[in-house]
């Protein structure tokens, strides 16, 4: 699934959070956006992913335009996105929260629960079997049964992940997916993102764990004050006087 | 033509009256941020005050007073015993104690005064006609009443000290705060001045129409829905959608009936919502 | 005595039907509807008018009045879900308002503010003594039954894991691909359904409705109810209509025995006593209004 942004814009008031920002997602690709706080990254993710309605410019799915279309039916078509501050479902378990996220259960429409019982319990079993495996790979099997709302913030990360992983997505939109996750998770988790890359889905992720990031991504763009200043390979981009700028706000 | 001309002018004047309403409406969402139900029983309040008053001392001016410090005092009453302890919390809490208070007030007035519509006894005066227009006077009257307290309202919110502080808190509460503008004062101010407004468009109703128990909460739906067409929390907005739903009501009765008047107040407010969240003059609200 | 108790039992089963439905809005959902008495009167309408002109059986009167009330929910869900909380309480107020207004000028449907008399009692061949009050309160009772195993059957389903999900993030929830005001419409639908049913049943009970007995007061009581019962449990909604019945048929008694005060006076007082339930309860008891959800 390929992404593609052009000149996309958003203001508030006189502060312009997002300016002409273009980039693309090929599919399949890898793709990070680093900067420092308040450069409109997660700004940015929210016009792509629907939360946000822009300004200006328009942001295509496989050649679709889907400037227009809400935020949920994005996600249905396979695009999703992962939030910095985590949105869990405080009340409901880790296991709900996972089986909640599960598409296409008859379970949730009346006419499934009421006159289809049966088939519900089977998607329910088969859900819980997905679920099961998701909780096993992030090792939240501790708190499996726990309210989320209880969880670590490290943990509630590793949930929105989970999340986003169980709609089955093509593309998936991370926004910091690592910050305040243990190191040798975040290597697992690592390995775990290249390997869904390999089977096709792509990533767009922002990160501030830069060492992390570099090992995983193929291109990064940098953004500062709403804009993109660089693009291109990790070690291009970090050697950019004008990246380092933005990142040290002086001669390096 | 002449027909719809008294349809016109009688649009004005009930216009002016849900201008008001809508006025002290859209000042305690624009302050105190939440809609206030009992807007409508304060008026009632207001025009059974204006009734005794006008019953006790046979001055209509006293008696209009009498209603309105009535409203003021209800208004002021229910911010100190109530509102004030819920302002920490969500807006539904106080709607809903708002209603509480508005079936309160109700309670005590047709309790105080007996169930029965009744009617000021003011004398019958012919109504002039102008190039074949028929005028009531007292239209005319009501509408210069109406005229005059909204003058004193935007006087106070736009000339006064207190109304600048008013105007600093419906724009930025925190700001406000933190400009040293006390909290307390504005709201003391805030009360008075809704309650009063209130109580004056009853006294207004009651004297076009009748006076009864109900005669407040059944304004309450068009009231809202001129402040939400005017744009919620500001004042002169919600005194144009007023007459602009007052005349649209008396100009499509011949249409629809005389008791579907109402229902256009719930249609526009729908389509508003819908359309259009912050009416014609508003700012960006958050009605999402 | 037995009449007057399966009287107020008759009357209580059918105000605990509406806090069911109510329960389902307020305490699963959230939702605030302040116009319940409009499904209430759709339903109540609808059976009276299909059984006495229609001329039809009282089961499709039933039927009509859930499904016409159900209805009646989609339009206003569809417009005022994506509402803040307090513009969503207004319209569904209007909403009720305005059904009340359709029903007093409609007079060739529902013959306006003189009602609709005549409307025939359920179970009619088994006269009028006690036969035919159990059996209505065995149907009453029924349909209760029912309606709380329709609530339970919601809340453990997936269904109902998304409308918890929706009350802890919403966004979250559209981020996953869902959307939200689905599961809210329906939930608003089959909580009106019940209302209308509720409507039906007081229509044949009563026998004789007119505009008057569907004020938005009958919302706030059982606001009232579930409020006292306590919001979002089963147990709340049927303790809080039994208290409710204390209060109405209370204060009807002190009529009794009190004579300097007239019905309309008892009426007002009524009025007054709810509003300042209301008061009180928002301030006192917050846990009432502020979420006492439904856990599953």
């Amino acid at each position: 699934m390929s992404l593609v942004l052009a000149d996309l814009a958003k203001s508030w008031g006189g502060f312009c959070a997002v300016d002409a920002v273009s980039l693309t997602v090929p599919k399949g690709g890898l793709v990070g956006i680093i900067g420092p706080n308040g450069a409109g990254k997660s700004t940015l993710f929210s016009l792509v992913s629907g939360f946000l309605a822009p300004d200006a410019g328009s942001v295509t799915l496989d050649g679709a335009d889907i400037t227009r279309l809400a935020a949920h039916e994005r996600a249905r078509r396979g695009m999703v996105r992962t939030f910095q501050v985590p949105r869990e479902f405080a009340h409901l378990t880790v296991r709900e929260n996972l089986m909640a996220a599960v598409p296409g259960q008859s379970g949730e429409t009346l006419r499934g629960l009421f006159l289809r019982p049966a088939m519900v319990r089977v998607e329910e079993q088969a859900a819980a079997a997905r679920v099961a495996d998701t909780i096993a790979f992030l090792r939240l099997d501790p708190v499996a049964d726990t309210p989320a709302g209880k969880l670590s913030g490290g943990q509630k990360k590793l949930l929105e992940l989970g999340r986003a992983l169980m709609t089955d997505p093509a593309l998936i939109l991370l926004d910091e997916p690592f910050a305040g996750v243990n190191p040798v998770l975040v290597e697992a988790l690592s390995a775990h993102i290249r390997a869904l890359n390999a089977r096709g889905i792509g990533f767009l992720i922002i990160e501030h764990d830069l060492p992390a990031l570099t090992r995983l991504v193929g291109d990064i763009h940098v953004m500062d004050r709403g804009r993109v200043i660089a693009s291109g390979p990790p070690a291009a981009v970090l050697a950019d006087a004008a990246v380092r700028e933005a990142y040290l706000g002086g001669s390096a | 033509m002449v027909f719809w001309i008294e349809l016109l002018i009688a649009g004005l004047v009930s216009g002016l009256v849900i201008g008001l309403v809508a006025l002290s409406i859209t000042l305690v969402f624009g302050i105190a941020r939440f809609p206030n139900a009992a807007t409508g029983d304060t008026m009632t309040l207001g025009a059974y005050g204006a009734l005794a008053g006008h019953a006790a001392t046979g001055s209509m001016l006293i008696g209009g007073a009498i209603g309105a410090l009535g409203g003021a005092a209800v208004g002021l009453a229910a911010y100190a015993l109530v509102f004030r302890r819920l302002s920490n919390r969500s807006t539904v809490a106080l709607l809903v104690a708002s209603i509480g208070i508005g079936f309160i007030i109700r309670a005590g007035l047709s309790l105080a005064f007996g169930h029965t519509q009744q009617v000021f006894q003011v004398p019958l005066v012919r109504p002039w006609r102008f190039q074949g227009v028929r005028i009531h006077p007292n239209d005319l009257r009501l509408a210069a009443t109406a005229i005059a307290s909204l003058a004193v309202v935007f006087a106070t919110l736009y000339l006064t000290p207190i109304g600048r502080r008013m105007r600093a808190v419906a724009d930025d509460p925190a700001l406000a705060r933190v400009s040293g503008i006390s909290p307390v004062r504005v709201m003391v101010a805030l009360w008075l001045l809704a309650g009063a407004v209130a109580a004056v468009a009853g006294v207004i109703l009651g004297l076009r129409t009748v006076v009864s128990p109900e005669m407040g909460w059944e304004m309450l739906l068009p009231g809202f829905a001129a402040a939400i067409l005017g744009g919620i929390g500001n004042p002169a907005g919600a005194v144009v959608a007023g007459l602009i739903i007052g005349i649209a009501q008396e100009m499509a009765t011949p249409v629809v009936g005389f008791t579907y008047k109402i229902a256009l107040s719930f249609v526009v407010m729908l389509v508003v919502l819908l359309v259009r969240p912050r009416g014609l003059f508003g700012r960006v609200e958050g009605v999402r | 005595m037995e009449a007057y108790l399966a009287a107020i039992a008759a009357i209580a089963l059918i105000y605990v039907l509406l806090s069911l439905g109510l329960t389902l809005h307020y305490g699963l959902t959230g939702l605030i509807n302040f116009g319940h008495v409009g499904f209430f009167c759709i339903g109540a309408y609808a059976a009276a008018i299909l059984s006495t002109t229609g001329g039809m059986p009282i089961v499709v009167g039933f039927v009509a009045a859930a499904v016409l009330a159900g209805l009646a929910a989609w339009p206003i869900g569809l417009v005022s879900l994506r509402l803040r909380d307090d513009y969503f309480a207004i319209v569904t107020l209007g909403f009720s308002e305005t059904v009340r207004l359709v029903v007093t000028s409609e007079r060739w449907l529902t013959n306006g503010v003189q009602g609709i008399p005549g409307i025939p009692r359920l179970f009619e061949g088994l006269g009028v003594g006690m036969p035919s009050a159990l059996a209505i309160l065995g149907v009453l009772l029924a349909v209760n039954a029912a309606a709380v195993w329709l609530f339970f059957r919601l809340v453990k389903s997936p269904f109902g894991r998304m409308i918890e999900a929706i009350r802890d993030n919403e966004e979250a929830v559209r981020a996953l691909g869902k959307d939200p005001a689905r599961f809210k419409i329906r939930v608003l639908m089959l909580g009106a359904a019940l209302a209308g049913i509720a409507g039906a049943f007081y229509a044949h009970y009563i026998g004789y409705i007119v505009p008057d007995q569907f004020i938005p007061l009958v919302t706030f009581y059982v606001w009232m109810a579930i409020i006292m019962g306590g919001v979002g449990r089963i147990s709340g909604a049927i303790v809080g209509s039994l208290l409710l019945m204390l209060f109405l048929e209370g204060s009807r008694f002190l009529r009794d025995v009190v004579p300097f005060i007239s019905a309309v006076d008892m009426a007002s007082v009524r009025i007054g006593a709810v509003g300042l339930a209301l008061v009180l309860f928002t301030l006192y008891r917050p846990q009432g209004l502020m979420g006492d959800y439904t856990r599953r």
